[in-house]
């Protein structure tokens, strides 16, 4: 008879070997490393806070977006990291631009995610309510060029590594005290080298609806990297009006989740750019909302009496302006194309300084102190505690698809 | 950058040496052996081991009926997490689903975790814990020891940007789908950057292949089933069809590809010129298509019973599922 016993077991041999695995535990601990100064604001990610290294050697100021944990009930869990977060750490850990926002590190710690990011004193939706409170004061011509060439330069840096923006807008567009402009946010970036499927199965809904492009807004399915130039063309037009050009008011979706035409937001673009005809832009009546242009009563373009309306001259910012705001995305201005033209390379020297002669002060970003506990779980919802944020403004919807 | 190889993360964090990557993977055993794991849970060598995770990661991508770029990112994680992290202090199983979740939504097609979840526990049981919650956390384990670096650069884009300046024929192309398909079996996606690996698939494709199929035509079946199951890689864009070459024919054919007609020898030297101009190093190509034999080597003896086997003894032993 057999000996059992001689039989290789299967079970491991003794119970010294049982050795369950710890959870997950971060080797970096925030806390450890940053000095939380203050809270900045919040959004539907989660918060912002504003922190100095506690290593001697590091200098300079951060910020530190948390994103917030889901959560049931008291208890917070793990349920998945969401699609824009991934984007983000994984996007701002490959580029490296001095007009792309810089990524310091990633702490992923007890269940939530921290991106530390370089600080940025101002963002463009600040400096143009600086402008427009409480009197309205145009923001110097050079200041306007300085921006508008480092968003371009910062924009065509992205595009030229396939990466489409899809939520420029001021809120999003940093500027640092030594006044270089810095793209933030790429939470809704993403490449588009040769997708696996149309980007429009990604997500319904992308680019927050004032600098949402023509094209978007009748239904394309296949859009391109020129939905970025149209967003930088009424953050153009926004710093010469100090309001948005495009106000429209934002068509809600209905309970089948189908995407509304935004009847609205179109009217309010045709209004000023005119009617587009099948002679402006030759593929418009391919389009699956252009039936429902076909109601718009006709208008002519109204573009060059609204520039000189907010108080804007200068000739070849009007021709930039139209060339960013063309209808047909074929036709509209690349990135690179706007960098090279006469706004930028005839008059006086640009600068990267955007603030460089300016007597401007602008006011700093507040950081409310009292409430620096960035381990603190409450849900965010505290209103940002200096300007106005992106709360005031319409928010870019992120759906997708998969959720 | 996103789309620029030579300023990625992946050149300059995740293009390793032969030499490095045997130094962490020893680094690990030895840790496992001072803390007695080694002996308690004996695993097969990571050749085997790397099989054995490329078809379980392929079985569940044919379950979640993926595309072969995020079954590609998700080989491509779990090969550098384990070169951090040992097998030992994990559940594989767990692990392999975790990267299958995260490529996905990296390349744009995400799933839900609950769909993955299912999916997995329908292949690995009771391995796959029911809470999401344990892939969610195994998930912050993966970023974090990736450092974050999640975007993968892979040869099926430049197989794509050359099949017409190649003149590859469908049959080809279909072919170097399949060698590209197989080489995330090895650590070539770790060693070379993706056009060397790329341009490997293309030499295998026109050159070894066709001695494949004519030593088929004497053998009669055999690997005539490669040339078939390769085309449906490729053509069904699943990439869920794996080659399991015969080994014979697949060692018989290497050899056969020295003796090439006096036809492919004029295709092979115009390659070469065109190899030459592109700046591409033929020395690389070499130790890609030695990576490749040893792979189909390897998989001439390889069951997956072992691992299997052990993988379980594993999990069940460390109680991690």
């Amino acid at each position: 008879m057999e000996d059992q016993s001689l039989r290789p077991s299967s079970a491991p041999a003794t119970s010294t070997s049982i050795m369950p695995l710890p959870p997950y535990t971060s080797k970096v601990k925030v806390l450890d490393k940053y000095h939380i100064i203050g809270f900045i604001s919040s959004g539907t990610y989660g918060r912002v806070y504003k922190a100095r290294s506690r290593h001697p050697g590091t200098t300079g100021e951060f910020a530190i977006k948390k994103f917030k944990p889901d959560k049931e009930g008291e208890v917070v869990n793990y349920t998945g990291i969401s699609q824009s977060a991934c984007r983000e750490m994984a996007l701002n850990s490959e580029l490296a631009h001095e007009n792309v926002i810089h990524l310091h590190e990633i702490i992923l710690e007890d269940k939530c995610i921290y991106m530390v990011f370089e600080y940025a004193e101002h963002d463009l939706l600040q400096i143009v309510h600086h402008h427009s409170h409480p009197e309205r004061r145009l923001i110097p011509e050079a200041t306007v060029r300085s921006i508008l060439w480092q968003l371009l330069n910062g924009v065509s840096y992205l595009h030229q590594n396939w990466v489409m923006h899809r939520d420029l807008k001021p809120a999003n567009i940093m500027v640092t005290a030594a006044g270089e402009v810095k793209i933030g946010d790429l939470g809704l970036a993403r490449v588009f080298w040769k997708p696996l499927a149309a980007l429009f199965n990604g997500d319904k809904v992308v680019v927050t609806i004032w600098y949402r492009a023509p094209e978007l807004l009748l239904g394309s399915r296949h859009y391109t990297a020129a939905i970025d130039l149209w967003a930088v063309g009424c953050i153009f037009a926004e710093l010469l009006a100090l309001r948005p050009i495009f106000k429209g008011e934002e068509a809600k979706m209905d309970s089948k989740k189908t995407v509304p035409f935004q009847r609205n937001q179109m009217q309010k673009i045709v209004e000023i750019l005119g009617t587009p005809t099948k002679e402006r832009w030759q593929s418009i009546t391919q389009l699956p909302e252009y039936p429902q242009m076909a109601t718009f009563k006709p208008y002519n373009c109204n573009l060059e009496t609204w520039y000189h309306q907010v108080g804007a001259t200068n000739k070849m910012g009007y021709e930039l302006l139209s060339g960013l705001l063309e209808f047909d995305p074929v036709k509209r201005l690349t990135a690179q194309q706007a960098l090279e033209h006469r706004y930028f390379t005839e008059g006086p020297k640009l600068s990267l300084n955007a603030f460089e002669g300016s007597f401007i002060e602008y006011p700093h970003r507040r950081v409310s102190s009292d409430d620096n506990d960035i381990r603190t779980s409450s849900l965010p919802g505290t209103k940002r505690s200096g300007l106005p944020d992106d709360s005031l403004q319409p928010r870019t919807k992120r759906m997708k698809a998969g959720d | 950058m996103a789309a620029n190889f030579w300023t990625s993360t992946q050149r300059a964090h995740w293009q390793l040496t032969r030499e490095k990557i045997a130094d962490m993977r020893k680094a690990l055993d030895e840790e496992d052996t001072n803390r007695g794991l080694g002996l308690s849970y004996p695993l097969p060598d990571h050749k085997q081991l790397q099989l054995y995770f490329h078809s379980c990661l392929q079985r569940l991508a044919r379950r979640l009926q993926l595309r072969q770029q995020p079954l590609a990112t998700a080989e491509t994680y779990l090969k550098r997490f384990y070169l951090k992290v040992s097998i030992r202090d994990t559940n594989p199983y767990l692990m392999l689903s975790t990267c299958v979740y995260l490529a996905c939504k990296m390349e744009e097609c995400p799933q839900h975790i609950r769909g993955v979840v299912n999916e997995a526990r329908a292949l690995f049981q009771e391995f796959i814990p029911t809470d999401i919650a344990k892939l969610a956390e195994c998930e912050f384990h993966l970023i974090s020891e990736l450092n974050s670096y999640l975007i993968v650069h892979h040869p099926y884009r430049t197989l794509m940007e050359v099949q017409t300046p190649l003149k590859l024929s469908s049959d080809e192309i279909m072919a170097a789908l399949s060698f590209l398909n197989d080489s995330y079996i090895t650590d070539l996606i770790l060693l070379y950057p993706p056009h060397t690996i790329a341009f490997t698939a293309i030499f295998l494709a026109v050159f070894v292949r066709p001695a494949i199929h004519t030593q088929a035509n004497l053998n009669a079946s055999g690997s005539t089933a490669m040339t078939i199951s390769g085309g449906g890689a490729g053509a069904s864009g699943n990439g869920s069809n794996s080659i399991v070459p015969s080994p014979t024919t697949q060692s018989s054919a290497v050899s056969a590809a020295s003796t090439v007609g006096p036809q492919s020898s004029a295709r092979l030297s115009q390659m070469s010129d065109w190899f030459a101009e592109s700046g591409v190093e033929m020395e690389g190509i070499i130790e890609c298509t030695q990576e490749m034999i040893s792979l189909y080597d390897t998989w001439e003896t390889w069951t997956d019973k072992v691992c299997r086997e052990s993988v379980a003894r594993l999990i069940r032993g460390r109680q991690l599922s």
